[in-house]
């Protein structure tokens, strides 16, 4: 809610009083007679109006004063040739530091990721004796890592067990670790789809 | 300007031509760009140092006396008026008065300009400024400058090793072509980005003072036309059906502004005749490198013929060999034409159809007058006889591209129609029969009274 809308449109700096002498020929000693026991009208209360220290600021009035002189936009930057210049820089530098950082962050993914692939590259092409053996003779190709190869069960088997994905996910079954969409893809279930 | 009087300003510049600058931390004062120099952009703060204003009666000695002739007793007294520092009310009007000058910039701005050099104020350069933000911002900017210029150094050789290389071992003349295209690219994107941090160059293309030999200047420049001048031309162009009315297609790729002497005209404007019956001047901005030859067209695309109830094309002007390159962008019609005039040899002529001003009959639609500046091939010069055989009556600009070999690289257009003075242009023109035509729109009959039937009522 804007609070501006409750701004006056004119101010009355003072009570009305000077305004109507401006125009009306009434002399003073008209006014002056008006009895001075008649109060004006006032919100305060009479206990407060007679205590010494006088009225405490009120919370809300201060807010409203706070509201009504700091308007809701930021007032727009008017700076001199040499200052927007300097602005521009600083800005500039910053961008660019951002992109530095944002290109390193993907970089140090991308290599942590690698690395892991490699690790894993090199258990899968691993027998029981530690030896290397040749891409045909191991298993786990293709989308499903349980397959096996030519040599059997001998060859990655660290690779195999490394890949289980039961209870990693405690009761959930990981096909829901994708990352959850506002909408199902283009082609909504996967009806081929079998565990093995 | 005050007369001769040197001003604070002159002091100040002399100042800082034989001022020594300092360097600050030993590092060199200018890193950011390394081809301008170092004076040129150093910022000063808006201050002089400069002696302040001298007393009147150095003033009268100083005045020429070309002007203490004129100036009675009473001005002199007044002492020097500068319009720079001119500060108060009746200071300003004396200098109007007496030097028939206005203040330059706002009152504040003189004020600051005068207190400053009273007080002497030391100038501190732009890249000097005490501000520690700013200053750790210039480091960084400064680096990132560096990583670019060792990457465009790598780039450089990359390229020179592949350019050596043996086309069989990197896959083939076309894919080897193609790889290095890429990497041209690469290193131009590199040569740009290695400058477009640097707010002195920011500063040096918003007064108008960059050097369009440079890439980064060239670059800062189509950028900027293509905000909104270019979006423009184009619309203007495409409303008033140039493109598919003479040619095919047209990537508008220059800046071009047309005007008639001293006046300016934006594209689609209606010209008077009077105005028009001179040749205009071009200014036409390349933005890629190197110098080229273009050919210049002007086609009257709404030409009426009356026999087959249509319009046709008329050829108003070409001119052909006109060297054009990104410091070299204006295209003074008038001027060459008078060069031609002057030249004995024929092949030196640049103008192959001279000017004919654009004439519209009374009550005709208005005529579109189509300026199209076309690239010619690997800057080849054309014939200028064989150019000038062009006939101009229906004339067909896709057959003069085709047969001359050109590319268009931007064109603009105004329009004319008929005014009070078409009439003695057209007499001056040699077209005193066509004159008197007045066209007008046939009468369409009106469909014959259909009765309304039951279904429509």
């Amino acid at each position: 809610m804007s609070l501006s809308s409750f701004r006056p449109v004119f101010r009355s700096f003072k009570p009305s009083t000077r305004i109507l002498s401006a125009f009306q020929r009434t002399p003073q000693c008209l006014q002056q007679r008006t009895p001075a026991y008649t109060s004006p009208f006032s919100s305060t209360s009479r206990m407060q109006k007679r205590s010494k220290k006088g009225p405490g600021l009120d919370p809300r009035i201060t807010s409203i004063r706070y509201h009504l002189s700091h308007p809701l936009t930021p007032r727009p930057l008017h700076f001199s040739r040499t200052r927007s210049l300097r602005h521009w820089t600083i800005h500039r530098a910053w961008l660019l530091f951002l992109r530095k950082r944002r290109a390193a962050e993907a970089l140090e993914l991308e290599r942590q990721y690698m690395s892991m692939r490699a690790a894993c590259e090199h258990l899968r092409l691993m027998d029981s004796n530690g030896n290397r053996v040749s891409e045909d003779e191991a298993g786990g190709q293709g989308p499903d890592a349980g397959t096996l190869g030519v040599k059997g069960r001998e060859v990655g088997r660290l690779y195999r067990s490394a890949m289980i994905k039961r209870g990693i996910w405690g009761s959930v079954p990981v096909e829901y670790g994708r990352i959850q969409t506002d909408f199902p893809g283009r082609e909504g279930w996967n009806h081929g789809w079998t565990r093995n | 300007m005050a007369p001769v009087t040197p001003s604070i300003r002159h002091f100040s510049l002399c100042l800082r031509c034989v001022r020594q600058l300092p360097t600050a931390n030993g590092t060199p004062r200018r890193t950011l760009s390394t081809s301008a120099a170092a004076r040129e952009e150093v910022q000063t703060q808006p201050s002089t140092p400069a002696p302040p204003v001298p007393p009147p009666s150095d003033d009268t000695t100083l005045t020429p006396s070309t002007t203490s002739q004129v100036i009675p007793d009473f001005m002199q007294k007044w002492g020097t008026l500068d319009p720079q520092t001119v500060e108060n009310k009746k200071q300003e009007r004396r200098l109007l008065r007496r030097e028939h000058v206005q203040p330059v910039g706002s009152r504040r701005r003189r004020a600051v300009l005068r207190r400053s050099a009273l007080q002497k104020a030391t100038e501190v350069p732009f890249e000097q400024l005490p501000y520690q933000c700013f200053q750790e911002a210039r480091k960084f900017l400064l680096e990132d400058r560096q990583e670019k210029i060792k990457d465009i150094e790598t780039q450089q050789l990359r390229i020179r090793n592949l350019m050596d290389q043996d086309p069989a071992v990197s896959g083939g003349p076309a894919a080897k072509e193609s790889r290095l295209r890429s990497m041209r690219k690469h290193f131009n994107e590199l040569i740009i980005l290695a400058d477009i941090n640097d707010p002195v160059v920011k500063r040096k293309f918003e007064d108008g003072q960059g050097d369009m030999n440079k890439p980064i200047y060239r670059y800062l420049a189509d950028q900027k036309w293509r905000q909104y001048k270019r979006l423009v031309l184009e619309q203007r162009l495409t409303q008033m059906n140039v493109v598919p009315d003479l040619l095919p297609t047209l990537d508008i790729v220059a800046d071009i502004d047309l005007g008639f002497g001293r006046k300016s005209v934006a594209p689609g404007d209606f010209v008077l005749s009077t105005i028009s019956e001179k040749m205009p001047r071009l200014n036409v901005q390349i933005f890629t490198p190197g110098e080229r030859l273009v050919t210049i067209l002007v086609v009257d695309a709404d030409v009426p013929d009356l026999e087959s109830d249509s319009f046709t094309y008329r050829c108003h002007f070409v001119a052909s060999n006109i060297p054009l390159s990104p410091t070299r962008t204006s295209i003074p019609l008038q001027r060459i034409a008078q060069e031609d005039a002057k030249s004995e040899d024929v092949s030196a002529k640049k103008i192959a159809i001279p000017w004919v001003s654009p004439w519209a009959h009374k009550g005709a639609p208005y005529h579109r007058l189509a300026i199209l500046v076309f690239e010619q091939k690997d800057a080849q010069p054309l014939d200028i006889t064989k150019v000038g055989k062009t006939k101009r009556e229906n004339f067909n600009v896709r057959s003069f591209v085709d047969k001359h070999k050109l590319s268009a690289i931007t064109a603009t257009l105004f329009r004319t129609q008929w005014d009070e003075s078409m009439a003695g242009v057209m007499e001056r023109a040699g077209l005193k029969d066509q004159i008197a035509v007045e066209l007008k729109r046939r009468r369409v009959e009106p469909l014959p009274h259909k009765r309304r039937t039951e279904r429509m009522r």
